[in-house]
């Protein structure tokens, strides 16, 4: 069998324009699709910058003079009415509204006066304001009823703007989280002004959790891209077999009356050192350039290692089932076709072209059965936590990939003594 | 030592080789002819069992090979029409794995791949890579990774088309030698007569699948005792003087060439001043009338009605 795997490194070796597609090309394409597109995350960390109107229909006072006549007319006692008179005076919600957006925090990027609502309105028409929230009228008297009575309130907060931009999605999702929080707060029975729990404010568009390492864009196209190529190599090792067929040389092979199956195993043992390969000097050489993981321990990059070698074998065993199938259909262009789309429909889903996080639950999960969709998966894991625990399922789910596409390859191959 | 009996094979519901019978003696040399589509590779799939046939069977020293076609391939060595090797490895490479997936052994296969390398003169040239040879070279190298393993039986599918003339000599000479030297039984196919006639003691011919004839040279030459092939070059050509000839009693065929046309008749039959008459009655000239000593390519156009070439 060693004669057989030689052989399939050699000719590929030799052949410099797969050398060139199967390692240049990823990484020349990640180095540039990561400039192009960090340059894009970068203008969109620093163009978040929101100039909003807050304004006031509500007169507080007033409305917390209306509140003291509903309680004093209400079936209370005397210290239950004084209790929540107390309370409604310490709310304040206009005042709270105005004090969140005055968090220093929430400051570097939302500006906000408070304009008369006919100038706001002509400011956010001339584009020099991106929004307006306006506190409505009788706002204090409905919020602390509904607070205090349990009453449904009958006015909210407006959030109006020109267009749903990103930055007015960005602003909406941060009121909510407002008023959520004071729900929640007023809920527990704690006070409105303690701040306890202050909503969490999105950071230039990414997510960022406390002692979990960050899933750049680096990292993405890396990953995405170094296991598509990697799938392709499935291809490119076993349409081989079309010229040796088509040259005769499996006929000669066969001939020498040695086992077929070494031949099948040959493709399947080469793929697996060729994908390995590929995968290591492309994640070194943009480790290298990029410096895509940067001061990770030599746990980390072990981990890594054991994951591209499983994921290095699923993609050895697809290549043991396209040449099965190449030695059973007669139309090489057919297996050319059929092991493309295979391919495609694997980086489709497996989110090789472009991240499936958008798309809905059901075709993330079919994502994540994919070979190289589940080798993401398990990667970004091990990027962000480094829990060795999480690798142990995903790789026996690629070893079990493996072992059924070889296992189909053997049984489609055809048998000894009659090819 | 090696015969077909009735071996048949269908594609498709069409007979490609119709229950053809041959046999070859241990240390004989047999050429294989036919033109295009006659069966011959099919022929040779099935013998060097690639194939499976239809029916018939293939019987090494007495013994079937078609259930287990481990015996002829351990004795056989095949030189396909296509060049069987991997074009990105140099002609060593090449000849090193095809020893070992031959299981020749470790001790003497360097000394087997120097060995057939010198038989067909590319030892100086070994550690080029295949992709850099002329197309003669590369037949030659090919002839060489059938020769690994020592084969007591070696089957040539045209091993010289499209080579030059010092390659062609140099492959001939290599097949020759390891007839006569070396005993190895040869079926040879070639669309080149001269060289089947020079390498070859029997011929079997080929058509549509089935032999229509077999035999040394001179048995096969024997068919046309009893006939006479005369050629002759004409001022011009008509198709009338054409039907003229044909219904000659003693012309059994009439075919025109580039000159003039290629008439065969009964052994004997002297038909030159008939010719000359119906000549004159078209208005054309005799330029040159010869009567020739017929060759196998004579017999096989008899034959087949076709040239080898066709």
């Amino acid at each position: 069998m060693g004669s057989f795997i030689k052989k399939d490194l050699l000719v590929f070796w030799r052949d410099r324009k797969e050398i060139l597609a199967a390692l240049l090309l990823p990484i020349a394409l990640i180095v540039i699709l990561n400039f192009a597109f960090s340059g894009i995350f970068n203008d969109d960390q620093a163009s978040i910058n929101l100039d909003v109107a807050i304004v006031q229909d509500d007169d507080p006072s007033a409305g917390l003079e209306r509140f003291k006549e509903t309680i004093q007319e209400g079936d209370f006692s005397q210290a239950e009415k004084a209790t929540m008179i107390e309370q409604a005076a310490s709310i304040e919600p206009s005042r709270l509204i105005h004090d969140f957006f005055n968090n220093k925090g929430l400051k570097e990027w939302v500006n906000t006066k408070e304009l008369p609502e006919k100038e706001a309105k002509e400011l956010v028409d001339n584009g020099e304001l991106d929004a307006i929230i306006k506190i409505p009228k009788g706002f204090t008297y409905h919020v602390s009823s509904a607070i205090m009575l349990n009453k449904e309130s009958e006015v909210a907060l407006t959030i109006m703007a020109e267009d749903q931009s990103a930055e007015v999605r960005a602003l909406q999702n941060i009121v909510n989280s407002f008023i959520d929080s004071l729900n929640l707060q007023f809920a527990l029975g704690s006070k409105a002004e303690s701040a306890a729990t202050e909503p969490e404010l999105p950071q230039g568009g990414k997510e960022v959790v406390e002692g979990v390492d960050t899933y750049t864009i680096s990292r993405y196209f890396t990953i995405a891209i170094s296991t598509l190529f990697a799938l392709f190599m499935a291809q490119t090792v076993a349409l081989k077999t079309v010229t040796e067929k088509r040259e005769r040389v499996f006929n000669r092979i066969v001939l020498s009356d040695s086992n077929p199956l070494y031949f099948l195993l040959g493709k399947t043992v080469s793929t697996f050192i060729l994908t390995l390969l590929q995968m290591v000097i492309v994640f070194a050489s943009l480790q290298l350039l990029l410096d895509i993981f940067p001061g990770k321990p030599f746990a980390f990059w072990l981990g890594l290692m054991v994951v591209m070698t499983a994921f290095a074998l699923t993609v050895a065993g697809l290549s043991a089932l396209f040449t099965a199938m190449t030695l059973n259909l007669t139309n090489s262009n057919a297996v050319s076709g059929l092991s493309t789309l295979i391919i495609m429909t694997l980086g489709v889903l497996g989110g090789s072209f472009f991240p499936i996080q958008g798309f809905p639950e059901i075709i993330q999960k079919m994502g994540e059965w994919t070979p190289n969709g589940l080798t993401q998966t398990v990667l970004i894991e091990w990027i962000q936590f480094g829990n060795a625990d999480d690798l142990l399922l995903p790789i026996i789910i690629l070893i079990a990939v493996f072992v059924v596409c070889f296992g189909i390859g053997m049984s489609i191959f055809p048998k000894r003594g009659r090819i | 030592m090696l015969e077909t009996i009735k071996l048949s094979k269908t594609f498709k519901e069409k007979k490609v080789v119709d229950e053809i019978n041959l046999f070859l003696d241990e240390g004989e040399s047999v050429g294989l002819l036919g033109p295009n589509g006659a069966g011959k590779s099919t022929t040779i799939s099935m013998i060097s069992s690639l194939l499976k046939p239809t029916s018939g069977d293939v019987k090494l020293d007495g013994k079937s090979t078609i259930k287990d076609p481990s015996k002829i391939r351990k004795v056989l060595g095949v030189v396909p029409q296509e060049i069987a090797l991997y074009e990105e490895l140099s002609a060593y490479e090449n000849l090193k794995f095809f020893g070992k997936i031959y299981k020749v052994k470790k001790d003497t296969l360097e000394d087997r791949i120097q060995e057939v390398l010198d038989m067909v003169g590319l030892q100086e040239r070994q550690k080029e890579l295949v992709k850099t040879f002329s197309g003669g070279m590369k037949r030659r190298v090919n002839i060489a990774a059938a020769l690994l393993h020592d084969p007591e039986i070696l089957i040539l599918d045209e091993p010289t088309v499209g080579i030059d003339p010092q390659s062609r000599n140099h492959i001939l000479e290599t097949v020759r030698n390891l007839n006569v030297e070396r005993g190895t039984t040869i079926l040879y196919t070639s669309h080149y007569m001269e060289e089947v006639e020079q390498l070859c003691n029997r011929v079997y011919i080929m058509d549509h699948g089935k032999i229509i004839a077999s035999g040394s040279k001179s048995e096969l030459l024997s068919i046309l005792s009893s006939e006479d092939t005369i050629q002759v070059q004409l001022s011009g050509q008509s198709d009338s003087l054409l039907d003229r000839i044909k219904s000659f009693t003693s012309v059994l065929q009439v075919d025109e060439t580039n000159e003039g046309m290629r008439i065969i008749s009964k052994k004997g039959s002297n038909i030159l001043s008939e010719l000359v008459h119906a000549a004159e009655k078209e208005d054309i000239q005799i330029v040159n009338f010869q009567v020739e000593t017929p060759s196998l390519e004579d017999v096989f156009l008899h034959l087949t009605g076709k040239t080898l070439r066709d």
